[in-house]
This record gives C-alpha cells, sequence and structure tokens, in this order.
C-alpha cells in the first residue's frame, strides 16, 4: 500500500501544480536548529473525512507552506475518540513529533471518562484554531414550520415529552437539552443518534421536530429552504447567521453555550522551543486568508475571545473549568 | 430527456487524459485493495483524501468512487480462490465460490464474478442517471422503524441460508449479538462489556473480527494439511464461464443487481446486506437448494452483482441529500467538502458538471474493472499453484499490515489473533461464521432503530405496525421465519443438531 501511494503521490504532484506559498518570517525565526529532522505527525483522534479531520488537513496544508516543513495526518480513531486522546496523553512521546488536532470533547472526555488513566495536565494546549457553535434547526414544513425557538420551548411545556429532540447521548448535544429544560421548565422527547447529522436527516424525514448541527451540517439544507436554524449556542451571534438569535438572549440567560473549539495541543514535557515553534506554525497558518475563507467554507468562525494567542491558553483553561462546573453542578462529576 | 443532456454533458467533462488516467488508477487501486486481505476501501480511501485535495473535483471524486466500485470487483478473488474475503461483502461469495474453486472451477466462477459485478454496476447506474431525484425521497423515508424492519430481515434471511444446523447458527447470531454489544452504549453512552480498558470503548473492530475469524483461522486450518503444498493441485478446467453456467446465472445476476440498488438505497442497507439478501434469495428460488454451499454457481453471481449495484444505490442519498450511508459514502462526502462541495438538495442544479461528470466516470470506470479483471483470472488461478508455505506467510503479512493501518491501534491486532484461533477451533467444531458476521454488522443499528423507534413511539411497539414500509419488511422477515421452521422440520432428523 505505501508502494502505492507513493506512486500515486508523485503521480499526482506532477498531473498539478502547486504553488509553494513564501515561509513565513515569523515563524522561521523560532525553528529550533535541531528540530525537525522529520514529519511532524498531526494526530485527529475521529475518522477520515469528518469535520475535524477536514479542519487538521486543511491547517496541515497551510502549515506546511509557512514553515516549509513536512507535515502527516494520522487518524487513530476508537471509542469516539477516547483511544486517540489516552494515545495523546499517555503513549506519545514529548518530543514536538506528535501534535494533538482536537476538538474540545477531549476536556469532557478527561474529566468524565480518563478515570485515574489520564487528565487534562498530561497535555498542554499550545495554540487556538477555531470554533463551531452548536445550533438549533426545524423543518419549513410540519407541525413547527415557521415557529421560533421560544414557542416551540413553549409547546414543550404545555404538553410534556411530546416535542421530539435528536440528542447525542453524553454530549454536548444532551448537555443543551438540560440547561433549557432547567432555564424553562420544559420537557422534551429525546431521541438518541450517533452525531449530529443523522439527527438532522430524521428532521428532514420529519421523524424528529428539532435537530441540532453545525452551521456546515445543515448549511446545503438550508440553502434549499428545507431547514432553518432557529437558535444558537454561542455567546454572540455568528457572523454565518446573523438574524439568528443566541438561547442566551431568547431565554435571558448566561451560560448556554455550547460550541466546539478546536485546538492544537502536544503531550507534556515537549520542549519550550519546539512547542513556541509548532503554536508559531498553527497561529501564522490560521491568519492566512485562504485558510479563513476554507474554515468559513466548513462553517467554522474564529471567536475574539480566543485569536490572540498571547491570551488564548488563559481563556481556554477558563472555559474547561466553566465545563467542569457544569458537570459538578449536574452530578456528573464529583 | 434531461438525464440524457446531463449524462452528456458530463462525458464531455470526463473525457480528458487526466481524469481517464485518474478514473483507470482509482479501478487499479480498487482491484487491488478488494484482492489483499485486511486492506479494505476505507483504508485506501483515508490514505488516498488527501491526494485528491490537489486534482479537479472530477478527477478526485471519480478516482475515490472506483476504488469503492473496484473493491467490490477485486474482494471476491480471495473468497473464491483462497476462502479469505477480500472485504467484508464478499464474505458469502466465499461460500460457494470457494467450493467451486475446489472442484476446479475457480476460472468460471472468478468469470461470473467479474461480469456480474459488471452488469449490476452498469444496470444501478442507469437506474441512477434515470431517478435519482425520485429515489432521494425512498432514502429519507427511513426513519427508525422502517430501519429496524430492515435490520430484522437481514437477520432472518442469515437464518435462512445457513447450511448447516440451525442451532449452531442461531448460536452464532447469538454470539454476533454479543460481540457487538461491547464498547459504549450507542444510546445513553455507558461503558458495556469493556473490562474498564479504552481500547474495548469503542467496541470490537469489525476488520479485526473479518481477517480473524477468516484469514487467520484459513491459514491455521491450512497449516494443517501443509505437506500437500499446493492448495488446488492441477485440476484447474477452464477460466470460462461455459454456456450452463451462464444460464445459471444470467437471472440471479438481475436479481442481485435491483435487490442490490434498493438496499444500497436506504440508510441500513449497503454492500454487505445486499449480499448476503441475495444469498437468500437465490437459494430460496432455486430448484435444488442443496446444492448451496457446495459450488452453486447462483451464489456467487446473485451476491457480487447485489454487492456492486448496492455501491451505486448508495450514491444516491450521498449526491442527492448529502446523506453517508456508511463509513466509505461519509469519507466520499469528506472529499466533496474539501473541494468546496457541500452535497445537499442543490447539489445536482448547483454543480450538474462534478455531478454527471462522477457518473460519467463510474460508468467508464466499470467497463476499465471489466476489462482489467478478465484478463487476470488466468493470473489469479495461476495464484493457486504458488505452494502455501510463500503464499500463507504472504497473506498474513498482508493482514497484520491492514488491519493495523485501519486504525493505528496495535490492540486490534490482539483482537484479530484472538478470533483467528477462536475461529479455529470453531472451524473444527463445525460452526459457520457469517451468521455470526452478519449479525455482529447489524446489531449496533438494530439496537439503535428499536430504541430510536420505542423513544419516538407514543404506543410501544405499535409503532412498527403504523408505519406501512416497517410492517412490511417485518411480515416479510416472519413469513421467511415461518419457512425456517418449516424447512427445519422437513430436512433434519431428530436428534441432528
Amino acid at each position: 500500500m505505501k508502494l502505492i501511494h507513493s506512486f500515486i503521490s508523485v503521480l499526482a504532484a506532477a498531473a498539478s501544480a502547486t504553488a509553494m506559498a513564501q515561509v513565513s518570517p515569523d515563524v522561521a525565526k523560532l525553528k529550533p536548529k535541531d528540530f525537525p529532522t522529520q514529519s511532524i505527525e498531526y494526530t485527529v483522534v475521529y475518522p477520515a473525512g469528518g469535520g475535524m479531520d477536514l479542519t487538521a488537513r486543511q491547517l496541515a496544508k497551510y502549515a506546511e507552506q509557512v514553515s516549509g516543513d513536512k507535515i502527516l495526518v494520522n487518524n487513530r480513531t476508537g471509542g469516539a475518540g477516547m483511544v486517540g486522546h489516552a494515545y495523546l496523553a499517555t503513549q506519545a512521546k514529548p518530543d514536538g513529533y506528535t501534535v494533538g488536532i482536537l476538538a474540545n470533547l477531549v476536556w469532557g472526555d478527561a474529566m468524565l471518562r480518563g478515570k485515574d488513566k489520564w487528565s487534562l495536565s498530561n497535555l498542554e494546549t499550545i495554540a487556538y484554531i477555531n470554533s463551531d457553535a452548536l445550533a438549533w434547526v426545524s423543518a419549513t414544513k410540519g407541525p413547527f414550520a415557521g415557529k421560533s425557538a421560544k414557542e416551540i420551548v413553549q409547546a414543550a411545556k404545555d404538553k410534556p415529552g411530546t416535542v421530539r429532540v435528536a440528542i447525542v447521548p453524553g454530549s454536548m448535544w444532551e448537555y443543551l437539552i438540560d440547561q433549557i429544560e432547567a432555564a424553562t421548565g420544559a420537557k422534551f422527547l429525546r431521541v438518541p443518534f450517533q452525531g449530529g447529522k443523522p439527527g438532522i436527516v430524521a428532521l428532514l424525514g420529519g421523524n424528529v421536530d428539532i435537530a441540532q448541527g453545525f452551521y456546515g451540517e445543515f448549511e446545503s439544507y438550508l440553502q434549499a429552504n428545507q431547514v432553518k436554524p432557529i437558535a444558537v449556542a454561542s455567546s454572540s451571534r455568528l457572523s454565518n447567521m446573523k438574524d439568528v438569535a443566541t438561547f442566551n438572549e431568547i431565554f435571558g440567560t448566561k451560560d448556554i453555550v455550547w460550541n466546539i473549539i478546536r485546538l492544537a495541543v502536544v503531550p507534556k514535557g515537549t520542549p519550550a522551543d519546539r512547542k513556541a515553534y509548532l503554536a508559531a506554525m498553527i497561529n501564522a497558518a490560521v491568519r492566512t486568508p485562504a485558510l479563513t475563507a476554507e474554515f468559513a467554507k466548513l462553517g467554522a468562525y474564529a471567536d475574539p475571545l480566543l485569536t490572540n494567542p498571547a491570551t488564548a491558553a488563559a481563556e481556554l483553561d477558563k472555559m474547561a473549568q466553566a465545563e467542569r462546573a457544569f458537570y459538578v453542578k449536574t452530578g456528573r462529576l464529583k | 430527456m434531461e438525464a440524457i443532456n446531463g449524462l452528456a454533458m458530463g462525458f464531455s467533462v470526463l473525457f480528458t487524459p487526466e481524469n481517464l488516467y485518474f478514473c483507470f488508477l482509482g479501478s487499479l487501486v480498487g482491484t487491488l485493495v478488494g484482492v489483499l486481505p485486511g486492506i479494505g476501501p476505507l483504508a485506501a480511501l483515508a490514505l488516498l483524501l488527501p491526494i485528491t485535495f490537489q486534482m479537479s473535483p472530477v478527477a478526485g471524486l471519480g478516482m475515490l468512487c472506483a476504488i469503492f466500485y473496484g473493491a467490490m470487483y477485486g474482494g471476491s478473488t480471495t473468497s473464491i480462490l483462497v476462502n479469505i474475503p477480500g472485504e467484508a461483502a464478499s464474505v458469502v461469495t466465499a461460500l460457494d465460490g470457494h467450493a467451486m474453486a475446489r472442484q476446479g472451477r475457480a476460472g468460471s466462477a472468478l468469470g461470473i464474478a467479474a461480469i456480474g459485478s459488471f452488469i449490476a454496476g452498469t444496470i444501478s447506474l442507469v437506474a441512477l442517471t434515470f431517478f435519482s431525484p425520485l429515489l432521494a425521497s425512498v432514502a429519507i423515508s427511513f426513519g427508525p422503524p422502517e430501519n429496524f424492519g430492515l435490520m430484522v430481515l437481514g437477520l432472518v434471511s442469515t437464518l435462512y441460508m445457513i447450511g448447516g444446523s440451525k442451532v449452531k447458527g442461531i448460536l452464532m447470531i447469538a454470539l454476533g449479538f454479543l460481540a457487538a454489544t461491547v464498547g459504549m452504549d450507542i444510546v445513553n453512552g455507558q461503558d458495556r462489556f469493556t473490562l474498564n480498558n479504552v481500547n474495548l470503548a469503542g467496541g470490537i473492530e469489525i476488520l479485526s473480527v473479518v481477517i480473524g475469524l477468516y484469514g487467520v483461522a484459513e491459514i491455521l486450518a491450512n497449516c494443517e494439511t501443509i505437506v500437500k503444498n499446493q492448495l488446488l493441485a492441477d485440476k484447474v478446467r477452464g477460466l470460462w464461464p461455459s454456456f450452463s453456467d451462464w444460464k445459471a446465472s444470467w437471472k440471479p445476476m438481475m436479481r442481485g443487481s435491483f435487490l442490490g440498488f434498493f438496499l444500497g438505497l436506504v440508510p441500513g442497507g449497503g454492500p454487505v446486506t445486499a449480499s448476503f439478501v441475495s444469498y437468500t434469495l437465490e437459494r430460496r428460488l432455486a430448484k435444488t437448494p442443496e446444492r448451496f454451499g457446495k459450488g452453486a454457481i447462483e451464489g456467487v453471481a446473485g451476491p457480487e452483482a447485489a454487492n456492486n449495484a448496492a455501491v451505486s444505490g448508495g450514491m444516491i442519498p450521498l449526491f442527492t441529500l448529502g446523506i453517508p450511508g456508511n463509513a466509505v459514502t461519509a469519507l466520499l462526502l469528506g472529499a466533496l467538502v474539501i473541494q468546496g462541495v457541500q452535497p445537499g438538495p442543490t447539489f445536482i442544479t448547483q454543480r450538474p458538471d462534478l455531478f454527471w461528470g462522477v457518473v460519467a466516470s463510474m460508468y467508464v470506470g466499470n467497463v476499465f474493472l471489466l476489462l482489467l479483471n478478465l484478463p487476470l483470472i488466468g493470473l489469479w488461478v495461476q495464484c493457486l499453484r504458488v505452494p502455501y508455505r510463500v503464499l500463507f506467510p504472504l497473506i498474513l503479512l498482508l493482514a497484520v499490515v491492514g488491519t493495523y493501518s485501519a486504525n493505528k491501534n496495535v490492540f486490534d491486532l490482539w483482537v484479530m489473533l484472538g478470533f483467528g484461533i477462536a475461529g479455529y477451533v470453531l472451524r473444527k467444531l463445525q460452526y459457520e461464521f457469517s451468521p455470526f458476521l452478519i449479525a455482529f454488522v447489524l446489531a449496533p443499528m438494530l439496537e439503535q432503530s428499536l430504541r430510536q423507534s420505542l423513544v419516538m413511539s407514543p404506543h410501544g411497539m405499535l409503532i412498527f405496525a403504523e408505519r406501512p414500509i416497517a410492517a412490511c419488511l417485518i411480515g416479510i422477515s416472519l413469513i421467511l421465519a415461518v419457512l425456517v421452521f418449516r424447512q427445519r422440520k422437513l430436512n433434519q432428523p431428530v436428534g441432528d443438531i
């Protein structure tokens, strides 16, 4: 397979003229003398072709351009990310050649499922990449067509357990519903799915009344006028859905914020100079307008709280603590 | 008319040297990954995905699709020759295909498999060309209750196709269910049977199971007879299907094509289910069902047509709705997104060049595959003359590399070895693996759709009677179950298990 792989790589490279971009001076000045001498590996803990994988591969492409180094993307999958997270925390060498391109789902994984084997302290966050916020979408046909989030919640309050909402058990899809029920006294019928997208498909087929997903997941159905986003779980309105209110606006709450934050981590103990270089590489790539455009195509946005590299790590830590507080408050964590 | 214009446009987009070259390359790679045990289409696609970034969308996508259906062509080869399926959709082919090879009819089996794949591929492409928008609504009408009905049908079919003891078959189905429950509960996220081991949290990897049960167990079993040194000696008769082979095969091919196409279309279907259900159907319709498992060519023609047709069927929800039905189409979806295309209801109207270009590439790719596979039959049959001591270490090496490369997790190799040893013991005790495997594949979806249906339903189990498609599927399953029971009464002397 390796042979076929390299054979095709050569052919593909010949078939298309790839423009080599300039190495960024900001990155070059941080380059350690002895690093890297081999390819850097970006570890993705979800399967190839998914949102996280696409983000990592696009990032790798631009990080290669700004650094001139070679980067491989490797998918270590299993257990909804748990196998890869545990690998990064406990097995990967802290030599700078392994970088995890992760979602903030690693926080919940570490707090609720890491048990005594590993925790967040085994990993160090080095850079922020982008964000994606969970939104409620309803169908443009059927009983809840044209209804606002407030009206649907009212319906779930009037007739408890009749409004069907698609969730992914044990994750932010479920926690969001927990918070809304706690804030409003409504009661939803939770239909479990294995991800956001299958829930949206069920919405199209009339099998649920509300689906929850990210912009990139429902964009094509929005364009075809089959679904409509009605509320978003971000701290402020998003640039790609300006007319969609946040849950906090609608229900007068402060803490209904559930988003995917994509970040880069290294195993604890990675040398400081290598860490700084890897971070500079990612930060420079993320600032490339072409990559910003690619991310926007996937539906992601840059959270203004996190775009300053100097304060990003501290802000991310605050967010992780807020998530821990939610788990403690809801009895999921002691 | 619209479809014909579209297709004409697709061919005009396709006919550039670059696009044709990558379509051919995809066909070639697909055949190879199909033939090599352990390396399935999913691993190959994941590996080659980054390379398509730099290609034109039609070339990139055409190549990836070609790998997918190419693997369906190639997958039957090792099933037939050495009883080791190249990938899961070819498990059924091994039953009769390998029996044919033992009788010296490997050439006929390989020929029928290749031609059946071609015919099914083409028929289902025609259906895809003309009926995509219409069929898209069928796919979306399959909610949890319908999926449950389909899974039940899949399971009952398995029971029906078991050749030997029904009790042993049911036992294997039960074991398959048990093995599938390992991992995180799909409804409430609790760990089940994970023994506090992080590697088991994600469940048992299907690739490790297939390679272990079939590949490793087969190699172990053959070690006993290694003194003979040659697999099938020299009794290879004729490389081409005879007239009577054709006569017996064309109807199963047609049925397999339509069945596979529809099972590919709906979310719970896909090539694996399609091949199993097709085998059951052929056995049911045959005048002499007892020949099945002993080299009945219908048992090769039907399933091989069905798994190829299912690939084209699966493209419809992908292209027209943006819904991937299985892991491979999910990866194709990723490839489209990277090319800046978000497949969904507006995809065909927004990017007709890309949609029709890829459809055209699939027509051409099927022709490439036929041209590629027919001359190779002679070569593959020659592989049977390779001594065991050379062939089997090679296969084992490929199995190890393939299993590891899927997740890069060494634990999967231990699982493969474990299933290999278990498979060897079960073989000795004359248990069949296919019921285990199909139960293992279907169980997660069955459990999920059952639990989803019950959550959704205001009247409990009645939801399966209230929804017509679901009711129909469960009705057919019940009839089949009764037939299984009667068949058992008629065929089996008391006390024989």
